[in-house]
C-alpha cells in the first residue's frame, strides 16, 4: 500500500480574512510529518481544508493511494473519511453525553471500518488500556488527558490509511502533553501508521517528527527535511525559544 | 372516600394509561429529545395518524394494521418536514429553536384545520374485537382490553427503539448529532441526513401512536392541544432522550393523573401533566434519566 498526500499553492480564507496564502507541503507512507507555528497561522485551517470542512479558493490537494489519485478539493468529510483520512479535531470534539464506548463505536462508522470493528476496537483498547476500564463511562464526564485518548482511539477506529491530529496539546498539563505526542509516535513507530500533526509545542513536536514544516501568516516560512534542521534554524529559534 | 379497591383498580388502569403515554410521547423523545427539534406539532401528527386510521378503518382495516401501514407513509412526510425546516430554519444557523418552534405551530395549526376542513369537527371513533371489551377481575377492577393493546404496542415501541438507537450504526448516529454535528461529518456520517431520517423515524412511530389514541378514545381535530402538555411532560420527565425513560416517564404521568381523577375528581386530572413538568424543571432539570 503506497500513500502520498500532495498540497500545492493551496489558498483559503474566511470572508476577507486569508488565512492561507500558497501553502504546498507532502506527506508519505509512514512518515510523521509536524506542521508548526503559533496560535492563528493557519495550521487548522489547512486542516480543515484536507477534511473538507474549509473549501480552498485556490490549489490542489490530492491523495494518492495505490497509484490512484484522488482529488480531495470539493469533497465532502464524508467522501474524505471513506478514503481513509482520519481527523483528531482540535478541542477534542467528543460527543460528550455518549460513553466512551459509543464514541468509539461512532469512530468506525465508515463502511470499510465497520467489517473490523471489534478487531480495531481491541487494538484501541491495548493502545490505551484505560479506556477498557471506562468504556461505560460518559466522556463528557472524562479528564481532559483521558478525552484526549478517547478521540485517538475514535480516528482509529476508522482504520485510517492517513491519521491527521490538530493541536493535541491543546488543554493539557505538560505532563500529558508529552505522554499524548508519544503515544501518537507510538502509533507511527510501531504501526507504521502514516501523521500529519498540527501542533505549537515544538519541543514536544520534534521528538516524534521525521520532517517539518514551519506556517506564518499563512505561508511555508520554512520546510525542513529532518529534524536536527529544524532545531538549529534561526528563525524557528526566534518564534519558539526567544533568540 | 378512600378505599383499597379503588386505589388498587386506580394503580392498575394508570399503569397501563401511562404505557399509553409513553407510546404517544416515545417519537417526540426522538425529534425533540435526540435531535433538539422544537416539533410542537408531533400531538397534531397524532391526531393525523388517528384519523388516517379512522379512514381506513372504514374499509374494514383493523386500526392496529392500518397504524402499521401508515408508518411509512408518515416516515417521508417526517423527512419532507425535516427538509423543510432544514431549509428555511437550521441551515442559517443559531435561532433556529425559537423560530422553529413557530413554524412548528403554524404545522399544528394547519394540520388541525385541514382535519375540521376534510372530517369536521364531530367525534370519531374506531371499532375492533379488542375495543369495548374488558378483561374482570373483580367488580371494581376491570381492565379494558383495549388498554392491554396499548400496552404490548409501547412496550414493543420502547424496546425496538431503545435497540435500534444502541445497536445500529445509523442509532448511534441519531444519539450523538445534536452534540456535536462537526464531529459526526468527521466520523463519516453527513448530519443533515442523520436528522432526517430520524425524523423520519419519529414521525413513522407518531402513526402508530395515533391508531392507539383512537383504540382508546374517540378523537376530534383539536384533541392533540390536549396532549402538548403530557407528551412534553413525558419527554422532559423522562431525561432529554431517553427511551426507557420515556416509558417510566408516561407510567408516572398515567399513574399521577389516575390518582388524582380518582380522588379529587376529573377537573383536576389535566393540571397533572403540567404540574409534573414544572416539577421536574425545577427540581431536576435533566429529567430522571437524563445524561
Amino acid at each position: 500500500m503506497a500513500l502520498e498526500l500532495n498540497i500545492s499553492g493551496v489558498e483559503a480564507g474566511y470572508g476577507a480574512v486569508r488565512a492561507l496564502q500558497g501553502v504546498s507541503l507532502n506527506v508519505k507512507q509512514g512518515e510523521t510529518v509536524a506542521l508548526l507555528g503559533t496560535n492563528g497561522n493557519g495550521k487548522s485551517t489547512l486542516m480543515k481544508c484536507l477534511t473538507g470542512l474549509v473549501r480552498p479558493t485556490a490549489g490542489k490537494i490530492t491523495l494518492t493511494i495505490d497509484g490512484v489519485e484522488h482529488n480531495l478539493i470539493g469533497k465532502g468529510p464524508q467522501e474524505i473519511v471513506n478514503l481513509g483520512v482520519a481527523m483528531v479535531a482540535e478541542g477534542r470534539r467528543l460527543f460528550p453525553r455518549l460513553t466512551v464506548e459509543e464514541n468509539l463505536y461512532l469512530g468506525a462508522y465508515r463502511p470499510l471500518a465497520r467489517a473490523d470493528l471489534s478487531k480495531n476496537l481491541e487494538f484501541c483498547y491495548a493502545t490505551f488500556p484505560i479506556l477498557k476500564q471506562r468504556s461505560k463511562q460518559l466522556a463528557g464526564s472524562m479528564s481532559g488527558g483521558q478525552q484526549q485518548m478517547v478521540a485517538i482511539a475514535r480516528a482509529l477506529m476508522s482504520a485510517p490509511k492517513l491519521l491527521l491530529v490538530d493541536e493535541p496539546s491543546v488543554g493539557l498539563s505538560p505532563l500529558l502533553v508529552s505522554q499524548t505526542i508519544e503515544k501518537i509516535g507510538e502509533l507511527n513507530r510501531k504501526h507504521g501508521m502514516t501523521v500529519l500533526m498540527a501542533e505549537q509545542n515544538f519541543h514536544q513536536t520534534i521528538k516524534i517528527a521525521h520532517r517539518g514544516y514551519v506556517l506564518v501568516h499563512g505561508e511555508i516560512a520554512f520546510e525542513s527535511s529532518n529534524v536536527a534542521e529544524l532545531e538549529n534554524n534561526e528563525m524557528v529559534k526566534n518564534l519558539y525559544l526567544g533568540a | 372516600m378512600f378505599s383499597w379497591d379503588l386505589l388498587i383498580g386506580a394503580l392498575v388502569f394508570g399503569l397501563l394509561l401511562g404505557c399509553f403515554y409513553a407510546a404517544v410521547s416515545i417519537g417526540l423523545s426522538l425529534s425533540f429529545g435526540l435531535l433538539d427539534v422544537p416539533h410542537i406539532a408531533h400531538p397534531s401528527f397524532l391526531v393525523a395518524g388517528a384519523y388516517a386510521t379512522w379512514w381506513l378503518a372504514g374499509f374494514g382495516w383493523d386500526p392496529i394494521l392500518a397504524g402499521l401501514f401508515l408508518a411509512p407513509v408518515f416516515f417521508v412526510l417526517g423527512v419532507v418536514m425535516y427538509r423543510l425546516y432544514y431549509a428555511m430554519f437550521e441551515k442559517h444557523g443559531s435561532d433556529a429553536g425559537l423560530r422553529g418552534l413557530a413554524f412548528f405551530f403554524g404545522v399544528a395549526f394547519i394540520i388541525e384545520v385541514c382535519l375540521i376542513l376534510v372530517f369536521g369537527v364531530d367525534q370519531r371513533l374506531v371499532e375492533a374485537v379488542y375495543i369495548g371489551k374488558s378483561i374482570d377481575f373483580t367488580d371494581d377492577l376491570r381492565i379494558p382490553m383495549r388498554l392491554l393493546v396499548a400496552f404490548a404496542a409501547a412496550l414493543l415501541l420502547t424496546i425496538g427503539l431503545t435497540l435500534y438507537l444502541g445497536k445500529t450504526y445509523m442509532g448511534r448516529a441519531i444519539k450523538a448529532v445534536a452534540q456535536d454535528q462537526i464531529a459526526l461529518s468527521l466520523m463519516g456520517a453527513d448530519p443533515v441526513k442523520v436528522k432526517q431520517w430520524a425524523f423520519g423515524i419519529a414521525t413513522a412511530v407518531t402513526a402508530i401512536a395515533g391508531a392507539l389514541l383512537i383504540i382508546i378514545g374517540p378523537v376530534d381535530p383539536q384533541l392533540g392541544r390536549i396532549y402538548i402538555g403530557r407528551t412534553f411532560c413525558v419527554v422532559v420527565l423522562a431525561g432529554l432522550g431517553s427511551m426507557s425513560g420515556t416509558l417510566v416517564a408516561g407510567l408516572i404521568l398515567g399513574v399521577a393523573e389516575t390518582i388524582v381523577l380518582t380522588f379529587f375528581g376529573a377537573s383536576w386530572a389535566p393540571a397533572v401533566a403540567f404540574g409534573l413538568l414544572l416539577v421536574m424543571l425545577g427540581v431536576r432539570p435533566q429529567g430522571l434519566f437524563g445524561r
